[in-house]
């Protein structure tokens, strides 16, 4: 995954990836030879989602305000 | 006949003040216009400066039409009393358009005409009125199929782009507003507000313009809310209304509603996805989604961080497995290979002797069989020789000389011409028995 890839997830798919991801890891089945790539991406996953809930978009902030300002 | 002159009509006319005098003599004091229950409707209801209320009394047909009605007021003691009993019974504010019950008394005044005097409320009354009313937009809104609609409205994990429905400077808004940004957890919210008011007459049309501008914008939020502030002095029965209630059940995002009041519901907490009592109860239910959230987002890090130890652990436990049965593997293969040799090596006696004795049967048998037929091949070749013997005397010279025959020999070879002689050469002749010298005369 490329990082604009990354950064147009939306929340929902950040963390629907990642809970298939921990599925994956829970299965007894899961290969050690697998797991740092499963951990890597699984980091990558958690910044996205907690980052998508409490970073500031500022160009969502001003569309919303234009439209409040029209309205 | 002279017709009598407007004048001596006129003559016979009776001052205002007395014709109001008969009037009241008729009316004041008559009981069946004294301390009467009335059913009626309110209509541009007003307190002036005095406390006093004053108030239209209306009556109308099926199809809206007015068919009575009369002023009425309530004297600013009575009032008081009459609006804590009114709202502390039906959590409003007695206002206009309300459906009522009153106690009042007809009076006429020679100066100010007729008087209705409200004396006292029956707040049952209306609020069996506005259930009435409220359980038939409910009824209706079911018997559509409206009044689950926007409960099944998805939503998103966590909603945080938020149209907001409310009066910009109401105190509630800026409750939902403090509330949003000041969350502990650092979440972060976008509002737009659509500002709208929400109370009074205007309520229903300014809440559904506002709803028409976010459905223009539907793809850009979340969720919408629609808070008021104000507690249980608040008007609801603006909210008890068909056209509202069944523009949110319709509308494409789920809606919140918090338009504080603690008593009763509206219609609009029936087909709302969600319903608050308060503006602040509206921020802190999107607050706790973000919250539930995060604490999701902490859960799936542990389980990250469990799943990884618990492989690593379980790859571990593999090796020491296998490293604690490579040296008892080993042994064992070497156990069985040994015992196998073992049991080769006890087994090798038995089976040599064995195969000896089988071969010393075979070879006795051999023998047996090898004298048998060497006794017979000696009888076969005695009896041959002797078939032989038998015909070698048969054909033997000697058989022939004793028939009278002789052999004549000269120089050691036999005679069978007697061209080969000549005369004078030395013969033998051989008789059966016994041999002669002689000469040869004549060839």
């Amino acid at each position: 995954m490329t990082m604009e890839e990354n950064n147009q997830m939306t929340y929902t798919q950040a963390v629907t990836e990642l809970e298939a991801l921990v599925q994956k890891m829970q299965d007894p089945q899961c290969s050690i030879d697998n797991l740092t790539d499963y951990t890597k991406r699984s980091k990558q996953l958690l910044d996205i989602c907690r980052q998508k809930l409490t970073a500031a978009d500022e160009q969502l902030k001003q569309i919303l305000a234009d439209i409040q300002q029209q309205g | 006949m002279p017709q009598p002159s407007l004048f001596s009509q006129q003559s016979q006319g009776v001052t205002l003040s007395e014709f109001n005098a008969r009037i009241e003599a008729h009316l004041n004091g008559k009981a069946d216009i004294q301390n009467q229950w009335v059913i009626a409707e309110t209509s541009d209801l007003r307190l002036n400066r005095s406390g006093h209320c004053y108030t239209e009394l209306i009556e109308k047909d099926s199809r809206g039409t007015t068919i009575a009605r009369v002023g009425a007021a309530i004297w600013a003691n009575t009032y008081r009393d009459l609006y804590h009993k009114f709202l502390r019974a039906t959590g409003q504010v007695l206002s206009t358009g309300m459906k009522v019950m009153v106690n009042v008394t007809a009076s006429f005044h020679r100066l100010y005409g007729i008087k209705v005097v409200i004396n006292d409320i029956d707040p049952n009354y209306t609020m069996g009125d506005m259930a009435r009313q409220r359980q038939e937009i409910i009824n209706r809104l079911k018997a559509e199929g409206l009044i689950d609609r926007n409960k099944q409205q998805p939503w998103l994990d966590v909603p945080r782009r938020i149209a907001i429905v409310s009066a910009a400077g109401a105190a509630g808004y800026g409750d939902f507003m403090n509330q949003l940004t000041g969350n502990p957890y650092g979440l972060q919210f976008y509002t737009c507000l659509f500002n709208a008011v929400m109370q009074g007459a205007q309520t229903v049309p300014s809440v559904m313009a506002a709803l028409g501008r976010i459905n223009t914008y539907a793809d850009m939020f979340d969720c919408v809310v629609i808070i008021r502030g104000g507690g249980a002095t608040s008007e609801l029965n603006s909210f008890d209304n068909y056209d509202l209630a069944a523009t949110v059940a319709c509308f494409p995002l789920p809606v919140i509603v918090g338009i504080g009041h603690e008593r009763d519901e509206t219609v609009l907490d029936y087909v709302a996805a969600i319903r608050v009592k308060t503006p602040t109860a509206a921020a802190e239910w999107l607050i706790q989604q973000g919250a539930n959230a995060l604490a999701r987002l902490d859960e799936l890090q542990d389980a990250v961080v469990t799943a990884v130890r618990d492989t690593v652990a379980s790859a571990r436990e593999h090796l020491a497995y296998f490293n604690s049965m490579i040296p008892a593997t080993a042994r064992r293969i070497i156990d069985t290979n040994r015992l196998r040799l073992d049991n080769y090596a006890a087994s090798i006696p038995f089976a040599a002797t064995g195969l000896i004795t089988s071969q010393r049967t075979r070879l006795e048998r051999a023998a047996e069989r090898m004298g048998e037929s060497v006794a017979r091949t000696m009888q076969r070749e005695q009896q041959r020789l002797q078939a032989l013997s038998d015909k070698a005397t048969l054909l033997s010279p000697l058989n022939t000389l004793r028939r009278g025959y002789a052999l004549v020999r000269a120089a050691d070879k036999c005679v069978t011409s007697a061209s080969q002689l000549q005369p004078g050469d030395s013969i033998t002749i051989q008789f059966a028995t016994g041999t002669t010298a002689a000469t040869v005369d004549e060839a």
